[in-house]
């Protein structure tokens, strides 16, 4: 019995597409509402991030909210740095109750990528704590042991980083989180197919489903500022010439073209179980890149 | 040297006190630094057209012990206010020491370290009074990986580097290389419970006298 | 430095003692001299202080200068890195540059006791010098009509020259010794009996000893002593061409030379072991070959006969046995190895003995040596005391000297009737290798041997053959040493906090964990560098030497309170190293302070210098603070780093301060940057328009 409507659709042997959509720095969230109707029937389901790199932005859990509002299939992203273990209860009980049952537990980036370089750093968990911690709670019982009146049930995913340099540890972590009870994972951004295949014949062992994280660029300097600056990413020189090799203006068309082919790739080699789009600020082109790569999305 | 000057403004006979210690090993409170700061202080006071203070230096043994305090009385008769560069617990043992004397901390107190070479200091203990360095080969995942966590790594970490520092290691990259040479992976692949922060709460206090009748003659 | 209020360990460090080791150097001159601090002076350029060091431990410090055997260049620990320090060649440069010549000495009489010396040579006139010092009447009996001995008949001219003889005498006669040349004593007691409370003897050992083979009686046979007494007094005794010269010590070496300079056309040296055991000074030996001496090892005569005019000398091979009583091997004749040469004269030098007469009544003993007490040099007649190769046998100008100065204080002991008292503690000294990791990094530069005369002048006359360094050459040289004994230790062991600062930064691996885990500085391994002595955390160590510890603060104090008497504006303090203010010439013209504000504080090596230095100079009115090291001649590792660490920090404060960084300059720390002059004339330039700012700002406040 699935708790949701994605999870249903994970049970399955389709292609996902999930993306995610970054809130506004403010409580003007008309634009958010704008892309959230944009994009809620042709995807699976939609991420809503929570203070990404650090940067304090309208929550999660109230896009999340907004989601449901509109009738889209939410899936909230829970990190570490920012709440303590009673706050995180507290939310993913709000959560539950408000319909929110996808959740991405995070560990989150640190405090001083962001923009608030002197807030204290909370960590008091980390993912797989986290991860672990919900799954608890579907037994009734919160981290102090007391009973919970009204116990949640979750669909948990986490993210893990096919591309990185140093891969071993970070499969050690994946196979921690699965067993801590993660049933998806939406990697971080890659660039590089044959890495991704590496992974998958790796991953593939484990009884859960993996969605490639496809980021969307939209010029070479961008690319280079996410490499520097944005930690789990790390973009190949092949790509960022690519985008290089453009007339100005063109970038971002050019960015469309690559995550497309990208998509393609995965989709045609059934290397993932399906795709997550990021489109890191311009959330208005995934529809662009759902037909560019040819994905039909089913309807929720 | 700004803040210093800020604090002991209202004040006109200072003693400069140094710890022999801790401040001296970290080249930051000793005798050689409250002989500079003196010297800076005096530079300052000479250029300036309102200088009030006179100075006495002098370096104790240790802050953090009355009995080495016992020792000054006669200075800090002498004096309006107390600079202390000695650690936190200096400043306060003194202020407890002292109450009619203000004592102003002269250093920042920041970590627990180590020396990697001259001049360079590395944190290596933050005191969280739950020790897991057998589980971590012996890296303290606390003071070296800026987040702190318990199963690392994070997805931040590249060529070996922390995503917050990049001159700084990847505290799990360096806890899974090393613990790959013992032969310990699985020390690694084991589910790390979250953290108790609270193990002994603030305020703290840790008594290893045990509560026993004082008698008299077998005290 | 902060002269108001002194830290308790600061107080604590004036009441302390010297703890400086003496250096093997000293330890190895017979006089003891203060050989690493006048090395050091002159090191500074300071050679009329250097001569006066040498002066206080040396009666004779010309006459040394030319003829020492110097003991102390072999003990010389620089030897262990590369060559020994010269030494001797340093002190001939400090004689003749600090004008030795022209001090004139002055006694007063303070006793009535009248003391007599029988014997001129350097023993009997040491003793001469001490004495009349000490306040009493003196009288010098000589047999000869020159005073001197073995200065004046024994080594030649062209190693001592006669001017500097004459003017010791003179200096003593200007002191008040009396003289009494041509008088030959033959008793003591009518010494005695006409009121001499004491008698020194010291005539010398001027009795060549016999070969003992035949034909030794020979003409054209002669011994060394006598050949270098006739050529020492200006005759010219005629030789031949061809002179073979029997022996291997000095008196040999001198008596070969001087037949080369005299009509002998091919002089020969016949040696009864190798180049090894000759023990002729190996300089004296070079410089024999040099001039064409022909040595033969391993042979010696065993018949002489004379026939048509000529010598024929039959002499036997040798080869080495086992060792003998003086610890060389035995020579040993080769059986029917047996070979004749033709000679026209031979020189015995094998050895002299003193010739004491039986009727001073005083003991011999072996060698006819006077016996004496080691200690109050007395002989087993009361009041009568012996000293100088008369005691020892023939040994060096130094230790004869050494000799009549013990014995001058001993007869005023024995005057005075107080008890001998001999220093038991002997001063603790300085033994050891150094460790190879030290070695490793001390700077190796080149020992410069002082010039000699060209060959082709030497043959021509008996002029001089060692000539002096010149300037740069003489500061180079002295440079080199390692200031053995004088460097760091941990004074106050209850303010180290065992930081390990010192291990660490010591560019010469000296101090070291022991067992115990407390550091140690080995004092025999110390480069007396001083940066260890700025850097420590808890002001724990301090150099040996009271002197070099304080030296920078009394200099600081002194050059500020000058600066405060002037009315120059802005005032600049420059920190100079010492070394390099005379070495290197683009410092020299820092030397003209007409530039009206500067202030220079001379510092023995600029890694001495600490931020509170440079702060008080900025706290005592300097506008502007530079610091000039002595460039690529610094003969110690790292200082230049450590200037740098301290001026970044002091930098920092000052900006902290609100004063601009660019106050402090540095000038000179590595190699050499450009013109220094021009360098500085820029940096008084910009310390003059911040002071113009500074006041308008101030102006512009108000």
């Amino acid at each position: 019995m699935a708790n949701s409507l994605f999870e249903e659709k994970l049970n399955t042997d389709g292609f996902l597409v999930t993306t995610e959509i970054g809130p506004p720095k403010g409580a003007d969230v008309s634009e958010m509402v704008h892309h959230i109707d944009l994009l809620k029937d042709k995807v699976d389901a939609i991420n809503v991030t929570d203070n990404q790199s650090s940067v304090m932005r309208f929550p999660s859990l109230g896009g999340c909210l907004l989601v449901r509002e509109c009738g889209g299939e939410p899936i909230i992203q829970i990190t570490c740095r920012d709440r303590n273990r009673l706050a995180i209860q507290a939310d993913l009980l709000l959560a539950y109750s408000r319909g929110i049952k996808n959740v991405l537990c995070l560990t989150g980036d640190s405090v001083d990528v962001g923009d608030h370089k002197e807030a204290k750093p909370v960590f008091d968990l980390d993912s797989v704590q986290l991860l672990r911690m919900a799954r608890e709670m579907e037994s009734g019982k919160d981290m102090g042991g007391s009973e919970l009146r009204g116990v949640p049930q979750f669909c948990l995913g986490a993210s893990v980083h096919p591309e990185a340099d140093f891969i071993e540890p970070q499969l050690i972590k994946f196979e921690k989180k699965v067993a801590a009870g993660a049933q998806f994972f939406q990697t971080q951004g890659i660039f590089d197919i044959a890495s991704l295949r590496r992974f998958m014949q790796y991953a593939s062992q484990f009884n859960v489903k993996i969605l490639a994280g496809i980021i969307v660029l939209s010029s070479a300097r961008m690319a280079r500022y996410m490499n520097d600056n944005v930690p789990g990413i790390i973009v190949s020189q092949a790509i960022i010439d690519e985008l290089a090799d453009v007339e100005k203006g063109k970038g971002l068309q050019r960015g469309i073209e690559i995550a497309a082919r990208l998509i393609k790739t995965v989709k045609e080699e059934k290397l993932c179980h399906g795709v997550h789009i990021m489109a890191v600020g311009n959330e208005s082109v995934v529809p662009d890149i759902l037909e560019v790569g040819e994905l039909i999305s089913m309807p929720g | 040297m700004e803040e210093i000057r800020r604090v002991i403004a209202p004040y006109e006979r200072i003693l400069l006190l140094g710890c022999g210690t801790c401040m001296t090993v970290c080249g930051a409170g000793g005798e050689h630094e409250v002989s500079f700061l003196h010297s800076a202080l005096r530079v300052a006071q000479a250029r300036s057209s309102d200088g009030i203070h006179s100075f006495l230096e002098y370096t104790v043994k240790r802050q953090c012990d009355f009995e080495f305090l016992d020792l000054l009385v006669d200075k800090v008769n002498e004096a309006d206010a107390i600079l202390s560069l000695g650690c936190g617990i200096g400043v306060q043992v003194l202020a407890e020491r002292f109450p009619d004397v203000p004592v102003l901390p002269g250093v920042n107190t920041s970590f627990m370290g180590m020396t990697k070479e001259w001049g360079v200091w590395d944190e290596r203990c933050a005191a969280c009074g739950d020790c897991r360095l057998a589980e971590t080969a012996g890296i303290c995942p606390i003071t070296r990986c800026t987040k702190g966590i318990l199963n690392g790594p994070c997805a931040g970490t590249k060529n070996g580097k922390c995503e917050a520092n990049k001159d700084m290691d990847c505290a799990w990259v360096l806890i899974y290389k090393r613990l790959e040479k013992l032969q310990q992976l699985e020390k690694m692949r084991r589910y790390y419970p979250p953290r108790n922060f609270r193990v002994i709460p603030r305020p703290r206090r840790i008594v290893i006298k045990a509560d026993v009748e004082q008698g008299e003659d077998n005290g | 430095m902060n002269v108001g209020n002194k830290s308790y360990s600061e107080s604590r460090l004036e009441r302390s003692p010297d703890h400086s080791l003496m250096p093997p150097c000293q330890f190895a001159c017979p006089l003891h001299m203060e050989i690493g601090a006048y090395v050091d002076l002159v090191a500074q350029g300071k050679i009329m202080e250097a001569l006066q060091v040498i002066r206080d431990g040396n009666p004779f410090p010309s006459i040394c200068a030319y003829v020492c055997t110097h003991p102390c260049e072999d003990a010389c620990r620089r030897g262990q890195v590369d060559k020994p320090i010269a030494i001797r060649a340093l002190k001939r440069f400090a004689v003749e540059f600090g004008g030795d010549r022209m001090i004139g000495a002055e006694a007063e009489t303070k006793h009535e006791e009248k003391v007599a010396i029988v014997g001129s040579g350097p023993a009997g006139l040491a003793c001469a010098y001490y004495l009349r010092k000490l306040g009493y009447p003196v009288t010098i009996f000589e047999a000869y009509t020159k005073l001197g001995g073995m200065l004046r008949v024994g080594i030649p001219q062209y190693r001592l020259p006669r001017e500097v003889v004459d003017t010791e005498v003179q200096r003593l006669v200007n002191m008040g010794v009396e003289i009494k040349a041509n008088t030959r004593i033959i008793s003591l007691d009518l010494l005695f009996d006409i009121g001499y409370k004491a008698v020194f003897i010291t005539v010398g050992a001027h009795q060549s000893l016999r070969m003992g083979i035949d034909g030794e009686e020979s003409p054209g046979v002669i011994d060394g002593a006598t050949f270098l007494r006739e050529v020492n007094l200006g005759l010219k005794p005629s030789l031949g061409e061809e002179v073979a010269v029997v022996g291997g010590g000095n008196v040999a070496m001198d008596a070969a030379r001087a037949a080369v300079r005299l009509d002998a056309k091919k002089v020969s040296i016949l040696y009864r072991r190798t180049r090894q055991e000759m023990p002729a000074d190996p300089r004296e030996i070079e410089q024999a070959l040099e001039e064409g001496i022909d040595i033969v090892y391993l042979v010696a005569p065993t018949r002489i006969k004379r026939e048509n005019g000529r010598l024929n000398v039959t002499c036997v091979r040798m080869e080495l046995g086992e060792p003998d009583g003086s610890g060389r091997q035995r020579p040993i004749p080769i059986k029917d190895s047996e070979f004749s040469e033709e000679f026209d004269t031979l020189i015995a030098a094998i050895g002299q003995a003193p010739r004491t007469p039986s009727d001073f009544g005083v003991r011999l003993g072996r060698g006819s040596t006077i016996q004496v007490d080691p200690i109050t040099l007395t002989t087993n007649r009361a009041g009568v005391f012996a000293g100088g190769d008369a005691v020892t046998g023939p040994a060096t100008v130094t230790q004869a000297l050494a000799s009549g100065r013990q014995a001058a204080f001993r007869i005023d002991d024995y005057l005075q009737h107080t008890y001998p008292l001999v220093n038991k503690e002997a001063e603790k000294t300085l033994s050891g290798e150094l460790l190879p990791k030290t070695v490793e990094m001390i700077k190796k530069i080149e020992r410069v041997e002082p010039p000699s005369l060209a060959l082709e002048a030497r043959a021509k006359d008996f002029g001089t053959v060692e000539l002096v360094y010149g300037w740069e050459e003489a500061i180079n040289e002295a440079r080199r040493c390692l200031r053995c004994g004088m460097g760091a230790e941990i004074l106050f062991q209850d303010k180290c906090a065992t930081c390990l600062t010192c291990l660490r930064i010591c560019p010469y691996h000296v101090p070291y964990l022991d067992k115990g885990g407390t550091i140690q500085i080995p004092p025999d391994q110390c480069q007396a560098c001083g940066i260890c002595v700025a850097e420590c955390p808890a002001k724990a160590i301090v150099l040996r030497k009271p002197y070099d510890r304080r030296h920078v603060d009394e200099e600081l104090e002194h050059a500020l309170k000058s600066a405060a008497e002037s009315k120059s504006k802005p005032l600049i303090i420059g920190f100079c190293c010492q070394y390099g203010l005379f070495g290197t010439g683009a410092l020299a013209s820092l030397w003209r302070e007409s530039k009206a504000g500067i202030w220079i504080v001379p510092v023995l090596c600029v890694a001495k210098l600490e931020e509170g230095h440079i702060l008080r100079a900025f706290e005592m009115g300097g506008e502007g603070v530079f610091i000039a090291g002595c460039g690529e001649q610094c003969s110690r590792e790292n200082t230049a780093f450590w200037v740098l660490q301290r001026v970044e920090k002091v930098r920092r404060a000052l900006f902290q301060i609100g004063l601009e960084p660019e106050r402090l300059q540095t000038f000179n720390l590595r190699a050499s940057e450009g013109d220094a002059a021009e360098a500085l004339d820029n940096f008084i330039g910009l310390i003059g328009r911040l002071c113009l700012a500074s006041v308008i700002k101030q102006e512009v406040r108000s």
